[in-house]
């Protein structure tokens, strides 16, 4: 376990580091000088010398990279080119908001996927086994930003039930927060929710099919205790996974949603970025993005070690 | 197993998949259009006529008209266009690049493997829609650099398949006689390794196709794909977003476009993995950060 | 998404936001039963985008100056009618030669933390502008020296006549009065200190920027205890927030909605005539365009109705010329009309045939997208081929300073004095003259007019201008916007403004 363990974490420290790599030569790749570009008509050369000196534009790629990477890792990710903020307190303000749209979307999707999932492959072939893989399928390949607009138009528009976008912080008031999130955590859930089911339904008639639950059967056990007693909990171990992985790329992928809801999470805060050309925040928030989904595998790897230790082995 | 009979045996299966067989017709239809939209079209896509600007679905226009009074049928057969060849476009780029390089590290192993497989896990740790959005705010927004975009996004995920395929291939008594023989490397890849991979990579190519048509649609969503005059579905639900209210239609059919062209190939790309590849691929995690 | 952002001054646009209206324009505002000396209640705005940042003198946001048109203020301000009227300076003299003014500082002013405001603080913002070359530098080009001899003093020394001197030193908040600790301090981008009505609370990034009433204020108190702006970026969103009683005012309302919106019950909607201008200009430096004819060709060939029905739902005067009707300096001249045979005829004469043109836009004004696929659809009647191309605004300036254009379409916003409106753009010396429109005789009047002090012969002389640029067709001006607000039922004592400066001192919120 220990070894296992070790050899993840190395992995995982590669992987970061080939990240702020990417994230790194981003800015460099910028066609032309992307200070000017993102100063445009605020262009003044006290700014532009600043900003350049502060992004250390003016020196050597490698010295510039291990000086970007040394920052990074004391927590100093520069300053926007266009507040002239620090990077950091920009990009961890909007954490709490992505956090709280991609946990409830996430739950949401779980309560629907659940029953869904196990109920179909329970009474596979069934009339409620086609709906659901129906459900799943549309889910699938359904745009969610469409799926966000024809909702806003329903429930904001036409029945005026739910606000049509914006955001309050839960800390501020429970209530209107709920309200603003339904939609948005509504959208983004029916894709999560189409993936698990699809998922848990698969993951559940694998393990029925397998011998010791037939076994069971055959001993005559009902087969609802054998659901609970046996499936459930095996079929679930690999569920905790797609969960897991599904909540780590909503932490930063949602860029559209929380662009289409005014929710001020990280995806909004990276279009915003890249509207105004502000590169250092951009790196930023993708950096967080990263380092985030890279620490919650790192975590349901391990998770998972401890579920099934046969992995370990592997 | 042969390449050629795997084939066969989806071609077949294919065909007696009634959701399959619905999805390639639609898919056959989608090119028809895309091929031959501009001729099929009812009106030109920018023909602009302030006059009849926000008309409703009628007779002569029965998708309505525009905020600038374009015909919309026309504009959504038109963009067929630009979805497929951006589908078409960027999944060859990531097959090309993904394969190559799964194939060099399956093949050779070691540090080649392990530095090639590192570099996908980078790219991997990035959602999908966000290393799209990123590469596209260096580049610049338009048609081409959207292609590049989704094409470097999706490399690692052919990669990975390909390297997995070939792993299991490479032990097999057929690839060890070719290489007793003397066969060179790269004809051994060619001739041994590649066909007999191909199951797994046309199953992902299909589903491929799918996601990176809806991350054009997302990244056009943003205005950071397809430029205006041009039409493209995602740059129209953008366009068009502020006049759902009072025109539906702007917002149904480009939305209605993007959804069947997605299912289309979904369909056939699950239908196809049902026969090809029963181990089934994480499809799943790709179409997450599709969005 | 139709949103339009401001971008300010520095190098293409010029947006003078105007301040306050004058001091007495609140007094006559009664709210019904409305508590007039607290418990105003917070008035929630919903704005188009995010300011930048908050330093009034760096800022080039339009969002920022919503913003900050309640915080700081300026040494005049323009009332209603544009002209200019005290604020934080209450008298000023003018010498013989017009080469000095001096303004008589208003005492006990203070900022918003209670230290005092004087005329040092004015010494400073005017000579940061000026030594750091900031934003509104060039609205000081013939300022020799500012000093303030005294707490309550200020001159301006000139090193020529400047007969628009006021309205450079009062259009916008460009130009406010900033507080040196605050700026030292770094403070200022997010927690800006000014004199004004209202104080900055709180900022939340991406998502609001809190107002709380500035108790030290040294007119009026304001009626509300507060202003929240969000930021709104889809109007459609913006009018159901407005619609749901979220949100009491926006600026951000679907233009092809508002028409009915005026018509309706429960909303406030009012528009009214700006002093901005979109136009398209032809890079004379390349052929053929450096051909009068062709570029009166185009000029022949558009439908401005179209063009700005497209853009702006009809919520603009079409206009040949740049100063929009209410202005005292509007001169009536309309040459073109839409004549597809003249434009093509002209085209014959220059012997231009087939021609492919390059029309730059940028994304960060949509209108100018939206317009283009008109122009295109029209001049292709001509046999002009339009190639669009749609830039962010940072590539879009490059291009323009670097005369990499064929054409481009842009406006100009907030401008108040005619010089404004013509000199930086028309002069073969002027700073924003990226189309390389060279006329002597409109460089001598340009010249002359700057530093004309009779008002009348100051008219005659732009009239000139105007009639010439548009004979030579150097700007293709297209038309004069409307600005266009909406608040909800509740909102008293609030007025639009042609300039599009967001005031909300004399604003009261009914329960």
């Amino acid at each position: 376990m220990a070894r296992f363990v070790i050899r993840r974490l190395l992995q995982s420290g590669a992987v970061l580091l080939g990240v702020t790599l990417v994230v790194f030569l981003l800015l460099q790749l910028v066609p032309g000088d992307p200070v000017r570009v993102a100063l445009g008509t605020r262009f003044d050369p006290q700014t532009y010398e600043a900003l350049r000196a502060r992004a250390g534009l003016d020196r050597p790629l490698v010295v510039q990279y291990f000086s970007y990477l040394g920052r990074a890792l004391t927590g100093d990710l520069g300053v926007s080119f266009r507040s002239g903020r620090p990077v950091t307190s920009i990009v961890l303000e909007r954490l709490p908001a992505t956090l709280s749209l991609a946990v409830t979307a996430v739950v949401f999707a779980m309560l629907v996927a659940f029953p869904l999932g196990i109920l179909s492959a329970m009474r596979s072939g069934s009339l409620l086994d086609h709906a659901a893989r129906v459900f799943s399928q549309f889910g699938v390949s359904v745009p969610d930003f469409w799926m966000g607009i024809m909702g806003i138009l329903l429930f904001a528009g036409v029945l005026g039930w739910l606000p049509p976008s914006g955001y309050v912080a839960l800390t501020e008031d429970p209530l209107r927060w709920a309200s603003h999130v339904v939609l948005p955590a509504a959208t983004v859930g029916l894709v999560t929710a189409s993936i698990l089911t699809r998922f848990i339904r698969s993951s559940m008639l694998e393990v029925l099919s397998e011998d010791y639950v037939r076994t069971a059967e055959a001993k005559g056990l009902r087969t609802r205790v054998v659901v609970l007693r046996h499936v459930l909990r095996n079929a679930l171990i690999p569920v905790v996974t797609v969960v897991a992985v599904q909540l780590a790329s909503l932490l930063g992928g949602v860029i559209v949603i929380e662009v289409l809801f005014a929710w001020p999470g990280i995806g909004r805060l990276t279009y915003d970025a890249v509207q105004a050309r502000d590169y250092p925040v951009l790196q930023g928030a993708i950096l967080l993005v990263a380092a985030l989904f890279l620490l919650v595998n790192l975590l349901v790897d391990m998770l998972y070690a401890r579920l099934d230790p046969r992995i370990t082995a592997r | 197993m042969s390449g050629e009979g795997q084939l066969r045996r989806a071609l077949s299966a294919l065909r007696h998949d009634p959701l399959a067989v619905t999805g390639t017709a639609v898919l056959t239809l989608l090119v028809v259009v895309g091929v031959a939209g501009p001729w099929l079209a009812p009106a030109g896509v920018n023909e602009v006529n302030v006059d009849r600007m926000l008309e409703q679905p009628s007779w002569s226009h029965p998708f309505g008209t525009d905020e600038l009074g374009r015909d919309v049928l026309s504009r959504v057969m038109v963009a067929a266009r630009v979805s497929l060849q951006v589908g078409a476009v960027s999944v060859g780029i990531a097959l090309l690049v993904g394969v190559g390089l799964g194939l060099f590290a399956g093949y050779y192993r070691g540090w080649l493997d392990n530095v090639l497989m590192r570099c996908m896990d980078v790219l991997f740790a990035f959602p999908v829609l966000l290393l799209a959005v990123a590469i596209v705010a260096v580049l610049g927004p338009g048609l081409l650099t959207a292609m590049i975009a989704i094409g470097v996004v999706y490399t690692p995920i052919f990669a990975r398949v390909t390297r997995a395929g070939v792993l299991s291939v490479r032990e097999q008594v057929f690839v060890r006689a070719a290489v007793s023989i003397g066969a060179s490397d790269l004809r051994i890849m060619r001739r041994h390794v590649l066909p007999n991979i191909a199951a797994p990579l046309i199953v992902q190519t299909s589903l491929s196709l799918a996601f990176a048509i809806l991350s054009e649609a997302a990244l056009s969503f943003l205005g950071l794909g397809v430029q205006p005059p041009a039409p493209a579905w995602g740059r129209m639900l953008y366009d068009g977003r502020g006049f759902v209210t009072e025109a539906w239609w702007l917002g149904v059919f480009p939305g209605a476009a993007i959804f069947l062209t997605v299912l289309a190939f979904n369909l056939v790309g699950d239908a196809l993995r049902d026969v090809l590849d029963p181990r089934q691929l994480t499809v799943s995690e790709a179409r997450r950060s599709a969005g | 998404m139709s949103s339009t952002r401001f971008r300010l001054a520095g190098a293409a646009l010029a947006l003078m936001l105007g301040a306050l209206t004058a001091c007495t324009a609140g007094e006559s505002v009664d709210v019904d039963g409305a508590d007039s000396s607290g418990s105003g209640g917070i008035l929630n705005a919903a704005i188009g985008g995010e300011p930048d940042q908050l330093d009034p003198h760096k800022t080039s946001a339009y969002y920022s100056f919503q913003v900050l048109e309640n915080v700081y203020d300026t040494l005049v301000e323009p009332d209603a009618n544009l002209d200019m009227q005290p604020s934080l300076a209450t008298e000023w003299t003018t010498s013989d030669d017009q080469l000095v003014w001096t303004f008589t500082i208003r005492e006990g002013v203070t900022f918003s933390d209670g230290s005092p405001l004087t005329s040092e603080d004015v010494v400073y913002s005017y000579n940061r502008i000026i030594s750091e070359k900031l934003n509104a530098a060039y609205k000081f080009t013939t300022v020799k020296s500012v000093t303030a001899p005294d707490p309550t003093t200020v001159v301006i020394t000139l090193t020529a006549p400047t007969p628009n001197l006021l309205a450079n030193l009062g259009g916008f908040k460009g130009v406010a009065i900033v507080q040196k600790t605050n700026v030292e301090s770094g403070a200022v981008t997010t927690k800006p200190v000014g004199s004004g009505p209202f104080a900055v609370g709180s900022y939340t990034s991406g998502d609001t920027i809190k107002l709380v009433r500035n108790d030290n204020y040294w007119s009026d108190k304001p009626k509300l205890d507060g202003v929240t702006f969000t930021f709104v970026k889809d109007p459609t969103v913006a009018l159901q927030n407005l619609r749901g009683g979220e949100v009491h005012w926006t600026d951000n309302l679907p233009p092809q909605q508002v028409p009915a919106l005026r018509d309706a019950d429960g909303l406030t909607v009012r528009s009214v005539p700006s002093s901005d201008y979109w136009y398209l200009a032809l890079n004379q430096a390349r052929k053929p365009y450096d051909d009068v004819k062709v570029r009166r060709a185009v000029a022949f060939a558009l439908d401005r109705e179209a063009i700005t029905k497209a853009a702006k739902f009809g919520l603009a005067t079409v206009n040949q010329t740049a100063i929009p009707r209410n202005s005292a300096f509007y001169y009536d001249y309309a040459p073109f009309q839409r004549d597809p045979g003249q434009a093509r005829q002209l085209l014959d004469q220059a012997g231009v045939s087939g021609l492919t043109m390059d029309l730059m836009v940028t994304s960060e004004y949509p209108e100018t997208v939206t317009a283009a696929q008109v122009i295109a659809a029209q001049l292709k009647e001509v046999g002009i081929t339009v190639k669009i191309r749609t830039l962010d605004f940072g590539q879009w300036l490059d291009e323009q300073g670097k005369g990499n254009f064929d054409s481009f379409m842009l406006g100009w916003l907030g401008n108040i004095d005619p010089d404004e409106f013509y000199y930086a753009q028309h002069h073969s010396g002027g700073t924003f003259n990226f189309h390389k429109y060279r006329n002597p005789t409109v460089d001598r009047l340009l010249d002359q007019a700057r530093t004309e002090t009779d008002q009348a012969a100051r008219k005659r002389q732009y009239d000139q201008v105007a009639k010439q640029i548009v004979d030579d067709a150097s700007y293709i001006y297209l038309y004069n916007p409307d600005v266009v607000q909406g608040w909800s039922p509740q909102v008293s004592g609030y007025e639009v403004r042609t300039d599009r400066a967001i005031r909300f001192r004399d604003v009261a919120l009914a329960k």
